[in-house]
């Protein structure tokens, strides 16, 4: 049903046949029907699908944080392995540890990899820096607003260089506003230091202003029904979220996905 | 915190005394005067049935200073404090571990709960017997009453503390690499502390009432003893001394622990006060 374009040695994560059934006690429920997807370096690949379709369980097994049932996750043609420092995840509850200052909570990843303190001050000020959170560095958490919550776990997320960042619905929990100026600084830090990413949503403007190609999930047991490429030099890749939503190009692409989405609602 | 202080002029001020304080001085000071009250008018209550509060004020400066059944009055407080901390020592080291590897290892729980449960619903005073004959009527003895007393609220608070840590919390120490024992340390531990402090002070206050109780019924030393001495040398006013200071000494094991939790769990007591 798909054809991947990146499939073979230049993926960076390779998703392979992967399926997912869970036992529940009203019996097997199928999640994920083997699913490919392969995820090019520096490319920012954004899921969107019908709730309840299996997009966050698919990032879970992706993460190493649940095991398929069938199937695999190739990171650079190896397998993953466990979940680890190689594969950070942003979760849509933040996940902070509460008990640890922002600068604390950024640093986790490094300490946890034995980086000298020397060189964890550096990139955890550095991280702030670009994040925008030096002022923040030794408030906790409960101290902070949703959005500068997610920053924070950007930072933490990132401060380890890891191959590829996976966010789970990471501004699902977020207020318009605050939504709106995450979406850019995440355009502006894909832009900037081309990371490779793989993001789940389900919000479709999200998916065409930041996805330079969106996969449409169906909904339960969860396939990969289409992919689109969102062209990166597309007129309104530099506009704020608000102007680009506006550009006929943009709607038009918005239209499309959305209309496979809406048939996958239908038919749930 | 410097970055996120309130931009408030820094005058000197002596702190006004807040409400609570003011209240709390005003209770006490108006059961103080019923007290005195009901001592002061003839014919409400006799001088041998409830000696008036000066009574009981020039008996504590005599115990304080004087011998009585054995030790002055520090001596017994000193008594019966070194037999809690032994007890309430032993059940925190004990219990606050017993509890996180109930709640990090579940196949462990089947095992101990039916086990614990039984012995959590056997009063700490019916083990003075059988620690009598073990022990005889020494230290150990007392502190073992102590530490039944204190054990199972440890126990309990861990678990509940480690087990109700939020599991996405885990999910992103695991992907950040951290192990196990980083995980424990790092983040169930911290988070779980309120909790796992709840339990302590239960279990200290338990432990200190548990003491208490055996300490009238074995024993030649301690607050109990020293209450139970009041009673059989019909001194009434050495039962009262002996009961305000078990309180006071009670009350003032709470403050402290209260304060040792808000120097060592900072982002607890932090203003919750949102900056950004």
């Amino acid at each position: 049903m798909t054809t991947t374009k990146a499939h073979g040695p230049t993926a960076k994560m390779d998703i392979r046949g992967v399926s997912k059934t869970f036992d529940t006690r009203a019996g097997a429920v199928h999640a994920l029907d083997r699913c490919d997807l392969a995820i090019r370096e520096g490319e920012f690949v954004v899921v969107v699908g019908p709730s309840g379709c299996g997009k966050s369980t698919l990032m879970m097994i992706a993460a190493g944080l649940e095991a398929p049932s069938t199937g695999q996750i190739l990171v650079d043609g190896k397998p993953a392995g466990p979940a680890g420092p190689q594969r950070t995840v942003v979760f849509q509850r933040f996940a902070l540890f509460p008990s640890e200052t922002v600068a604390q909570n950024i640093a986790f990843g490094l300490r946890v990899a034995g980086v000298d303190r020397a060189e964890r001050a550096r990139r955890v000020t550095e991280q702030l820096e670009f994040m925008r959170l030096s002022q923040f560095r030794d408030a906790y958490p409960h101290e902070l607003s949703g959005g500068m919550q997610q920053r924070v776990a950007i930072a933490r997320a990132l401060v380890v260089r890891p191959e590829i960042l996976l966010m789970d619905e990471p501004f699902g929990a977020l207020d318009a506003q605050t939504r709106t100026v995450l979406q850019e600084e995440v355009a502006r830090l894909s832009r900037e230091m081309n990371y490779t990413v793989m993001f789940i949503t389900h919000s479709v403007e999200e998916a065409v202003y930041l996805g330079d190609r969106v996969v449409v999930m169906s909904s339960r047991p969860g396939r990969i029904k289409k992919e689109i490429a969102i062209p990166r030099d597309a007129g309104w890749r530099r506009l704020d979220i608000e102007e680009a939503s506006s550009e006929p190009g943009f709607i038009e692409l918005k239209r499309e996905i959305w209309a496979l989405i809406r048939t996958e609602i239908v038919r749930q | 915190m410097t970055t996120i202080a309130a931009p408030m002029a820094s005058r000197p001020r002596r702190a006004p005394l807040s409400p609570p304080l003011v209240y709390g001085a005003a209770a006490i000071a108006f059961l103080l005067v019923l007290w005195f009250a009901a001592t002061a008018i003839p014919g409400v209550v006799s001088n041998k049935v409830l000696p008036s509060p000066f009574d009981v004020v020039e008996r504590f400066a005599t115990l304080a200073a004087d011998t009585f059944s054995g030790s002055t009055l520090f001596g017994h407080a000193a008594a019966s404090l070194t037999r809690w901390l032994i007890g309430v020592t032993v059940a925190v080291g004990l219990g606050v571990p017993l509890g996180v590897l109930l709640a990090w290892l579940p196949p462990l729980r089947p095992a101990v709960t039916p086990v614990f449960e039984l012995f959590r619903y056997i009063p700490p005073f019916a083990w003075v017997p059988i620690a009598v004959l073990w022990y005889g009527a020494s230290t150990t003895t007392q502190a073992m009453i102590v530490f039944i007393a204190a054990f199972p609220a440890c126990v309990i608070n861990t678990q509940l503390g480690v087990a109700q840590v939020d599991s996405i919390l885990l999910r992103a120490a695991k992907t950040l690499g951290a192990g196990a024992a980083t995980t424990l340390s790092r983040v169930v531990l911290p988070v779980a502390a309120p909790a796992i402090f709840t339990g302590i002070r239960i279990a200290f206050s338990n432990g200190w009432m548990a003491l208490v109780g055996a300490e009238l019924v074995v024993g030649k030393q301690g607050l109990g003893f020293l209450i139970s001495q009041g009673q059989i040398n019909d001194s009434v006013s050495t039962i009262l001394v002996g009961m305000i200071t078990i309180g006071a000494l009670g009350a003032l094991i709470d403050v402290v622990l209260q304060r040792v939790q808000r120097l060592l769990l900072p982002w607890k007591s932090a203003t919750t006060r949102p900056v950004a």
